[in-house]
């Protein structure tokens, strides 16, 4: 469990990292809190001859509230997020879901940068930036460019990005008047990867009906997913109609919407954790247990 | 506490761990912190699969690698094996094939093929990805239920894939009973492949020291003196000049216990190389060679009379022991078919055992290898309360042994005595208040929780007083200054060995306990020792320490009643110090004693010798000692999800007498939580192909502190055992009574949905599958209904 050699090289500005990346093309892979990639390469499952360490870049980290919108920086790590007051009062989802990422000592060097990048399925950052609608920052010697985080995340462990672009910060619009937020994640142990999970996001529009929902799957598919008909679903309903009950028992109608979320997933995993029908029962009822929880939160507070 | 004559007594209290300050602040020794001049490194090269015809071995390409010093295959190694038993099982058993590489065939995939030395284990990585190994793939025996049936075999040599087999009286003898009986039942029992997990993995350095012709071997090993007698006879090395060195070491659990090929390999290889050479295996090596263990299915068949009495109990049993199991396996296998009527009052039984190879990783020893008799008996036993309606823990009262019906003989012979396993259910029930949970069970069943009570008895054999295991010695020596050194064979792997040592030194020499030190683990300078196994430590520690004490003892009263001018009935030992019964003024330090005995002998009293040293071994009389214990367990199943909370678990142990109520206590609770892993997360498992499919933490669950509740215990002290300070074993315990209880448990909470559990591990799929495939009782249809 050793890696294979390489080159080490930790640039001090975003454009030099850019730099080195179109130098050295497929032989070089961005490193950051390295909570992926280390353990790919100590197995071997793959070989970069270069890594680049963007962890002393400092433009890359911070959090920053900038015209009703809530700025991280790539290099922002998941510990520093989890202890943000802004990010809690502004961007709670973002709040809540960050305990759930693996354990405190994955937290202190695991960045959201790094999250959104890699990817994967089962993680809980990818699937909130898709449940608030983020926009991913990205640099490479053409320039900056912002990507939807709808149009970012394109398959198995991978996004966008262009193979000389790294991703500087992520974007996530502040919370609104009347909404409400809720994560529910089922894992085999606290911290291990999802089984199932759900990042649902309300907003209440006038007579308190529902006019926005974002709702991020993740554990379901070979993708951080956006349940596109669930939310369709639910967005038009009165808030009422879906409050009469508590999270742990959700009202049918979000029942409804939770059955609605997984009814067409195509490519949900199947492994040691769970089938694939089990997993869509499970993720059925976490989005359930979300949504009532978040409409309860838009009602109430 | 303080004794009539006014010594501090030190066993029976919570001493703190001298082992914990190194321990919690990282100044810990491990194998891997061994560094020699010029050390080598070792990797092995394995078999990607599961069974292959091995072809050719290139080695060119990775001897040409700057820092590679050699690769061996099994063409330089295996044929320099001399002997390669184990003490412990001899070499008259039929032990089954364990090549140090593999040779001519791959057997499971993770079988080591060659062994790369190089300077650094960064270039042995690099070197043995470039060893070019031309297999021929052949059809895997990946399923051992199925193996009999299996055109291939593993080793040539077993038709039928049968490692062997044993049995207790045939069946037939018994089909009368069982036919007259008003209630039998019968259930197959299946258990998947779980493994020790230990924190630190193996690992060993070796070096040859031409010039002295010696061998050193730092190990993490469970039994020092074993690497070494193995060692010696394994490279026809004079016992003598091998050394075995054991620091700390992060748990064995069994794996330990013996060398396993890998170390057989360095060993080999150790002569051939230049200077000291090290192997610490990493987490996937662990998780895909290092054994399995668990891997088992029976038949368990139960006759009670119409009260619900036990008639009889007899188990047909068959475990898989992979492709090499190590030791031989057959033996265990028999023990749990011996031991499977367990601490109850059944005079007919008997089993079957068989030992099937597959094309997976070996069997090895793990923490209760027998283990699987409690399974599956008190899981049917469950099941059968169940089926003839009475309440488990009634079942079981009515069928405990109690102590006054001891000695009690099982139907297979095995000589049960000296313990309470009645005792241990009622103070387990009495702690957790049965009555009071089935009625919050009921509350909760009519708000749609389901809450659930699983129990589990053994009775468990420990400290063995035979063959290998029938001495343990001691070494103590009051040094110059009148400190205190204990010297035993030790073999810690976190067991708490050197506390216990220093806390019974201090109580049988009356010393302070801050005067005594103990060193373990150096064959070089501790009395030979079996190590830890079999739940052993305790007891026969406290034999050997207390023999050797008492000749101390004796010479330090003649001393200080020469020098103090008193009968030598009159003296008492406490606080390092001898003083006079009834004169406070009177005494002398064991520092002034031992400057005496060392620097003044004119000044000793005649026929007193100079010195103040001495070696005792002791030998019990008792062939075993049995503990037993009653595990209660209460969970919450969430039926959307199928997960499993445990609410309380509660554990009433009879291991005697305690010489420390803390290491008990973590003694259970760290086998606990393995028992608890294996009924709900753990499972090295296999794909249909024999690939591996659990070879890191992140596939190969082990459960966390977040998983388990607080462990809560209620001790049963009143049956101690024939042996030293009346302790019996407690090692083992903790891993053989959890799984049952937290499958009973499940069960209990899912009995409204017709679930009957007889297959491991529960994971939260394989729960909501039973609940989906239940018969819904009356009372879960209307719950259901009332729901909606």
């Amino acid at each position: 469990m050793k890696p294979a050699p390489f080159e080490y090289h930790a640039p001090s500005s975003a454009g030099e990292a850019v730099g080195l990346l179109a130098n050295l093309g497929d032989a070089a892979k961005v490193i950051a809190g390295g909570q992926s990639l280390v353990p790919v390469l100590a197995m071997r499952l793959a070989v970069f001859d270069h890594l680049i360490d963007i962890r002393r870049i400092n433009a890359l980290r911070g959090i920053a509230e900038r015209d009703g919108r809530v700025w991280i920086g790539a290099g922002t790590t998941e510990a520093e997020i989890g202890r943000s007051e802004l990010i809690a009062a502004r961007v709670p989802l973002l709040a809540r879901a960050t305990p759930l990422i693996g354990h405190f000592q994955i937290r202190n060097r695991g960045t959201i940068g790094g999250s959104l990048a890699h990817a994967d399925a089962a993680a809980e950052y990818p699937a909130v930036a898709l449940a608030l609608d983020a926009t991913i920052e990205a640099l490479s010697p053409r320039g900056r460019r912002t990507i939807p985080a709808t149009g970012f995340f394109t398959g198995i462990w991978s996004t966008a990005l262009e193979p000389d672009e790294v991703l500087t910060g992520v974007t996530f619009p502040a919370r609104g008047h009347r909404s409400g937020f809720a994560i529910e994640e089922f894992s085999r142990r606290a911290g291990d990867f999802a089984v199932a999970g759900a990042a649902v996001a309300v907003e209440l529009g006038p007579g308190g009906r529902i006019s926005r929902c974002g709702i991020g799957l993740f554990g379901l598919g070979t993708t951080p997913l956006r349940s596109v008909s669930a939310e369709t679903l639910a967005v038009g309903v009165s808030a009422q109609t879906l409050a009469a009950g508590t999270a742990a028992q959700s009202p049918e109608f979000a029942r409804e919407i939770g059955q609605a979320a997984v009814a067409d997933l195509e490519s949900v995993p199947s492994d040691r954790h769970g089938p694939a029908a089990y997993r869509k029962r499970v993720g059925a009822a976490l989005v359930a247990r979300a949504v009532t929880q978040a409409i309860e939160e838009a009602r109430n507070g | 506490m303080v004794t009539a004559n006014g010594a501090a007594r030190y066993a029976g209290r919570r001493v703190r761990r001298v082992e914990d300050a190194r321990l919690l602040t990282g100044a810990g020794t491990f194998v891997d912190d061994i560094t020699r001049p010029g050390l080598l490194q070792a990797c092995f090269v394995r078999s990607p699969h599961a069974r292959a015809r091995i072809v050719a071995i290139d080695a060119s390409a990775a001897l040409e690698l700057p820092g590679v010093h050699a690769v061996f295959t099994a063409a330089d190694l295996n044929g320099e094996v001399r002997e390669a038993w184990y003490t412990g099982t001899g070499k008259l058993v039929p032990d089954t094939p364990r090549p140090p590489l593999a040779e001519g065939e791959a057997r499971f995939a993770g079988d080591p093929v060659a062994l790369v030395v190089a300077d650094s284990r960064y270039v042995a990585e690099d070197a043995a990805e470039l060893v070019d190994v031309d297999y021929e793939p052949l059809p895997a025996v990946a399923d051992y239920a199925t193996a009999g049936q299996s055109g291939a075999l593993v080793h040539e040599a077993y038709p039928g894939n049968l490692a062997g087999q044993l049995g207790g009286a045939p069946w037939e003898t018994l089909a009368a009973v069982y036919e007259g009986a008003p209630h039998v039942v019968s259930e197959t029992i299946w258990q998947q492949a779980y493994a020790a997990v230990p924190m630190e993995t193996r690992g060993l350095v070796v070096e040859w020291s031409r010039g002295r012709g010696e061998l050193t071997i730092w190990a993490a090993t469970q039994a020092p003196h074993e690497v070494r007698m193995f060692a010696a006879r394994l490279l026809g090395v004079p016992e003598h000049l091998v050394r075995v060195i054991t620091g700390d070491v992060g748990g064995g659990f069994g794996q330990k216990v013996v060398p396993l090929r890998e170390d057989i390999c360095l060993l080999l290889a150790a002569r051939k190389v230049p200077a000291a050479l090290k192997w610490v295996e990493d987490r996937q090596e662990n998780l895909q060679s290092a054994g399995q263990a668990r891997h088992e299915h029976g038949t368990a068949k139960l006759a009670f009379d119409a009260d619900g009495q036990l008639i009889a109990a007899a188990l047909d049993h068959v475990q898989d022991v992979g492709a090499y199991p190590t030791p031989w396996p057959v033996g265990t296998g028999a023990a749990t078919g011996m031991i499977f009527p367990g601490p109850y009052r059944v005079t007919k039984g008997t089993f079957s055992h068989a030992s099937v190879f597959s094309s997976t990783s070996g069997r090895v020893a793990y923490r209760g290898p027998w283990s699987f008799e409690t399974l599956a008996r008190e899981v049917t036993l469950d099941i059968a309360a169940r089926r003839i309606g009475i309440d488990p823990a009634e079942l079981r009262r009515r069928n405990l042994l109690r102590p006054d019906e001891m000695p009690f003989a099982n139907p297979n012979g095995m000589p049960y005595d000296h313990m309470d396993p009645l005792g241990t259910l009622e103070q387990a029930l009495a702690l957790l208040d049965y009555d009071a949970f089935r009625a919050e069970q009921a509350r909760a069943r009519e708000q749609g929780r389901w809450l659930g009570v699983g129990i589990s008895c053994y009775a468990e054999p420990t400290s063995a007083g035979f063959g290998y295991y029938a001495t343990e010695g001691a070494t103590i020596r009051i040094e110059p200054s009148g400190k205190v050194n204990v010297y035993v064979a030790g073999g810690s792997t976190g067991n708490s060995l050197e506390t216990t040592v220093v806390q019974l030194t201090a109580d049988a020499l009356g010393a302070d306990i801050a005067d005594v030190h103990t060193i373990q683990g150096d064959t070089a300078v501790t009395p030979f020792g079996a190590g830890t196994g079999g739940s052993r430590s305790g007891s026969m520690t406290a034999g050997a320490v207390g023999v050797t004490a008492a000749e101390l003892r004796t010479k330090l009263i003649a001393m200080a009643a020469h020098q103090l001018e008193a009968a030598a009935a009159d003296i008492e030992l406490a606080g390092s110090r001898a003083g006079v019964r009834g004169d406070p003024a009177a005494g002398v330090s064991f520092a002034e004693l031992a400057d005496i005995a060392y620097f003044q002998p004119f000044k000793l009293p005649p026929g007193v010798t100079p010195g103040l040293e001495a070696s005792g071994r002791y030998s019990p009389s008792a062939p075993i000692l049995w503990a037993c214990a009653t595990h209660v367990c209460t969970c919450e199943v969430d039926i959307t999800t199928g997960a499993v909370r445990l609410l309380r678990y509660i554990v009433g142990e009879d291991c005697g007498h305690m010489i420390n109520p803390a290491v008990v206590e973590g003694q259970i609770a760290g086998g606990v939580v393995q028992g608890i892993g294996g009924a709900l997360l753990e499972e090295l498992a296999y794909d249909a192909d024999g690939n591996p499919v659990a070879t890191t933490f992140m596939d190969y669950l082990l459960p966390t502190a977040a998983d388990v509740p607080e462990i809560e215990y209620a001790h049963v002290e009143t049956t101690p055992g024939p042996g030293p300070g009346g302790y019996k074993g407690v090692g083992e315990g903790g891993a053989i009574g959890a799984p049952p209880a937290v499958v009973n448990a499940v069960a209990d909470a899912l009995s409204p949905f017709g679930v009957t559990i007889t297959r491991l591990p529960l994971t939260p799929a394989a729960i909501v599958a039973l609940i989906e495939k239940g018969q819904l009782t009356g009372e879960a249809q209307l719950i259901q209904e009332a729901q909606r």
